[in-house]
């Protein structure tokens, strides 16, 4: 098997060993990744413990005291419990009745309601919170005005302006969360669990009460859960909603504190009873999501029966087109046609225009900005957690670095933090800090990466769990050195991964508001805080249109995600033996 | 020149309390050209130690060197990167995103090699493994033997002086097992190339090897040449794992130069040769394998000691019966398939003494006899 020529070549020269011990370009990046883990997450934090704590002689305990004793203080936790707590119901009752349709009964259309899932997901909660106000304001939104001058039907009309308005909102963003799990658990019960129950005798109902529903119950409540943290998390909509309405919750009250002179150490104190509330339920939710395991475990492959409903079949298609029609089709169109729309009102189709996307595109400097602005930060940050995200969770899985799986919990940290926890950290850290990040991009790109850090960190994490190390083994025996072996066999095998990861990130970061309405200034104004603020001082046009923008943005990231990500490699990928 | 020299390797994983040795104290030399298979159960240091001597894992105490160079030792390692080592995994490892050719070039293009001249080392070793015309397959176009081939190839084109193999057949087959099992036994005799060869597989280390290291615990219980691990087994532990065998509560009765006599019942002994170190009246287990003993019809040899047929299972190529003794002990026994008794019949039971082996018997597996 030799050729003369090819054997001399063959034989790598000594000078190619090194010592293990020694400091390489693999302990450089690794020890990047940590420090910048440590600078994002867990400085900011400590910073924010520190404020809370410190009085204007030493330490002392006057801000929890005051913000557990404050009347204001008490009623935003007040509200924000009651906000979280009814968005939570009825996300359980939505998502729950879409999941159990779509996985276990034959009701038609099931991509609809798929659908209907996944965009209210991916929507802005705060641009159907505006589109809402342009249908329900109480004196000139749209089908108020129609129903009440119109058709004479006063009693049914809605003011948007109120609790039940701040829920509705808030559902359509956060009933996908019990959908997701809810339907995944519903569909991985074995089907053989009900037939073992159905052969002893139980009928439907007690297979469904004593089989199924304990099977699934503990990823209903983790859903649940999850609704509940995002709801009261929300700046946006509790801002456009709950202003108007006088209902203060806790995003809106620590923002409130930053009014001259900002109060940092209230600020802090009642952040930090922000992120308990938000642990506490994290933490039930993991501790609900850990005794699913059982579920999963078995259920590869299996067949769920499908229900065979009859005509209640057309009931629950309603319920499902019903809610479709308020979650997508109602503020969609609502955005749309205000956006062409010269002035929004019963007659707006009479004077339709591009008007409003030439003020904002062409004319408005702000928004021109802010759409320039929120591009370069939303490719940045995705780009930068998705590197990070791979790297640490190489860490975690590739390395036996002692402290790796605490790398690992602090990767996880912002998922208990709110967006606006996360601003007031970081401005307690960075003033702080002799450099002035303060009002710049530089302190959004970090507000990003440091909030959307666990997503990137998940998306590389299963990705590389699909790559068994011996792949990058037998690289590294053949004489690739470290870099080598990531740049031909790990990235491209997790580059679907990747992309998916970094999707992730972009599609909150174009549209984050909570983060960056402390953050912002003229100068770093993002698209998110434009549209607030358009709203604010009554553009409604102009901000429908801005709104559009972001959609077209938020739908091409995803479009070309995909088109990068590699649909054939992923599928290469699957059916090749990697994880025997 | 690639002999590996391995002294006093060891190695432990987990934290301090929990912490467990996988290899302890274990010393080898392989020689060059020599078909090596580290052999034993799951968890018993078999592939920790294929992977000490890749370079993955650091040793805690102990050396390995190869032709002479120190490659690992607790102070310094050599990465696997510059051993110019083969490694052939037991999943394959085959890149999923490369195809064939680009699969088995790698270790070329990374060793600098043109390209018309790796084109025609890549056409050579796919040849040999009998992949020829398949470059532009994916993994995923081809079957488990031939996404082995792959792995074989990628590692054989760089002529490494050591191909490290953990567990490659494993996934396959029984019948293209067999097949592949002669490929690389004939493959390593054609490139001369040192094999180290992992596998939990008795049959298959006793086929494929020129020395067996038989590994229990992380420690090494035999080395040696597949007949002297299977029939001169150094332990129990060896002998049992080697193969189906017997093990018979005894007595030792003389020991003389050497040799002595250990009575396994009231009348019943076999001469022993190997009794270096025994002495009289030692309880000891009397080891040997199904296929060295005879039954015959009683009265037809005189040597052999009566015993009853307990039970009897056709296989096919041979004959099994449970005999039992009068004394309680109940012997598995093969014989040739045209040789029948009934259950319940007597026979005369022959135990070939040269074949056993004799062990010395731990306090606390004393069996009541």
């Amino acid at each position: 098997m030799t050729t003369e020529v090819a054997s001399a070549a063959l034989h790598p020269p000594l000078v190619r060993q090194r010592v293990r011990r020694r400091v390489t370009l693999e302990h450089v990046v690794m020890g990047g990744a940590i420090v910048c883990l440590i600078v994002l997450v867990v400085l900011p934090l400590l910073s924010l413990l520190l404020g809370s704590v410190r009085g204007p002689e030493g330490m002392s305990l006057d801000h929890f005291s005051e913000v557990l004793t404050g009347r204001l203080y008490l009623n935003a936790l007040k509200n924000s419990l009651i906000l979280g707590a009814w968005t939570g119901l009825f996300s359980l009752i939505i998502g729950l009745t879409l999941a159990w349709a779509v996985s276990r009964t034959d009701v038609p259309w099931k991509p609809l309601l798929q659908l209907t899932a996944t965009v209210s997901y991916l929507s802005p909660p705060f641009l159907t919170a505006i589109a809402f106000t342009y249908l329900f304001s109480p004196n000139a939104g749209l089908i108020n005005v129609l129903m009440r001058d119109v058709l004479g039907l006063t009693w049914l009309t809605f003011n948007i302006f109120s609790m039940a308005g701040l829920v509705l909102v808030t559902v359509m963003h956060t009933f996908p969360f019990v959908y997701l799990l809810a339907s995944s658990a519903l569909q991985s019960v074995d089907a053989s669990y009900e037939e073992a129950a159905q052969i002893l005798g139980a009928s439907k109902l007690r297979t469904a009460i004593s089989i199924t529903g304990p099977l699934v119950a503990p990823a209903i409540l983790s859903g649940t859960l999850l609704a509940f943290v995002n709801a009261i998390a929300l700046f946006g909509s509790q801002a456009i909603i709950g202003l108007p309405a006088r209902i203060v919750t806790l995003p809106t009250r620590i923002y409130a504190l930053f009014d001259y002179p900002p109060e940092y150490g209230l600020a802090s104190a009642l952040s930090l009873v922000f992120v308990l509330i938000t642990i506490v339920a994290l933490y039930l939710q993991r501790a609900f999501l850990a005794r699913r395991s059982y579920v999963t475990l078995a259920g590869k492959g299996s067949r769920p029966q499908l229900m065979q409903l009859g005509a209640f079949r057309w009931v629950l298609l309603g319920f499902a087109i019903g809610i479709f029609i308020v979650s997508i089709v109602a503020p969609y169109s609502t955005l749309i046609a205000v956006s062409f729309s010269k002035s929004w009102g019963l007659d707006f189709w009479k004077g339709l225009t591009l008007a409003n996307y030439k003020f904002i595109l062409f004319e408005y400097n702000v928004t021109q900005r802010a759409i320039l602005n929120s591009l370069m930060l939303a490719t940045a940050a995705s780009t930068i957690a998705v590197l990070l995200g791979a790297v640490i969770g190489w860490i975690d899985l590739r390395t036996l670095i002692p402290g790796r799986k605490l790398l690992d919990y602090f990767a996880l940290i912002p998922l208990g933090l709110p967006g606006i926890v996360v601003a007031v950290a970081l401005i307690q850290f960075w003033l702080a800090m002799p450099v002035a990040l303060y009002g710049t991009l530089a302190i959004l790109l970090l507000a990003y990466v440091g909030r959307y850090i666990p997503l990137s960190v998940r998306a590389a994490n299963a990705s590389l769990r699909q790559v068994d190390p011996s792949l990058e083994e037998s690289a590294q025996i053949l004489g690739a050195s470290w870099l080598t072996t990531m740049r031909e066999i790990t990235l491209p095998l997790i580059r679907p991964g990747l992309f998916a990861g970094w999707l992730l990130v972009f599609v909150p970061v174009i549209q984050e508001l909570s983060a960056s309405i402390l953050l912002f200034s003229s100068s770093s104004i993002t698209l998110a805080v434009a549209v607030y603020n358009l709203y604010e001082t009554g553009y409604f046009e102009p901000v429908a249109a801005l709104a559009m923008i972001n959609m077209v943005i938020i739908g091409a990231a995803i479009w070309l995600a995909h088109w990068f990500g590699g649909r054939s490699l992923t599928a290469r990928t699957e059916a090749a033996p990697v994880n025997v | 020149m690639a002999g590996i020299s391995i002294k006093g390797l060891s190695k432990s994983f987990g934290r301090r309390e929990t912490s467990f040795a996988a290899v302890a104290d274990l010393d080898l030399e392989i020689k060059d050209n020599q078909f090596v298979t580290l052999l034993g159960p799951s968890g018993c240091g078999k592939t920790t130690t294929l992977r000490l001597i890749a370079g993955y894992i650091i040793p805690d105490r102990g050396t390995i060197e190869v032709g002479g160079r120190m490659l690992s030792s607790p102070s310094a390692v050599v990465p696997p990167e510059g051993r110019g080592m083969g490694m052939v995994f037991q999943n394959y490892a085959v890149w999923p995103h490369k195809n064939v050719f680009e699969n088995v070039v790698f270790g070329l293009k990374l060793r600098r090699m043109p390209a018309a001249a790796a084109r025609k080392k890549v056409e050579e070793t796919l040849a040999l493994v009998n992949l020829s015309g398949l470059e532009a397959r994916y993994p995923n176009e081809l079957s488990g033997g031939q996404q082995q081939r792959v792995a074989l190839a990628r590692s054989l084109v760089v002529e490494p002086d050591i191909l490290l193999l953990d567990e490659p057949l494993s996934n396959l087959d029984a019948k293209l097992r067999e097949r592949m099992r002669s490929e690389l036994k004939e493959l390593q005799r054609r490139t001369g190339i040192t094999f180290v060869y992992v596998t939990h597989d008795q049959a298959e280390a006793l086929a494929l090897s020129d020395h067996v290291a038989v590994m229990d615990g992380g420690r090494l219980q035999q080395y040696g040449t597949p007949f002297e691990v299977y029939s001169r087994p150094a332990n129990r532990m060896v002998a049992d794992f080697m193969g189906l065998v017997n093990l018979v509560p005894g007595t030792i009765r003389a020991v003389n130069n050497g040799s002595g006599t250990v009575e396994l019942a009231p009348d019943f002994a076999v001469e022993v040769a190997a009794l270096d170190g025994f002495q009289p009246g030692e309880s000891v287990d009397v080891a040997i394998r199904p296929e060295n003993i005879r039954l015959a019809a009683p009265g037809a040899s005189s040597a052999g000691k009566l015993a009853k047929i307990a039970n009897h299972v056709f296989l096919g190529n041979i004959s099994e019966y449970y005999v039992a003794l009068s004394s309680g002990p109940v012997l598995r026994v093969q014989t040739h398939p045209l040789q029948h008794f009934e259950v319940g019949e007597s026979v005369a039971l022959e135990m070939d003494a040269t074949q056993c082996s004799v062990f010395r018997r731990a306090s606390g597996d004393a069996k009541p006899v």
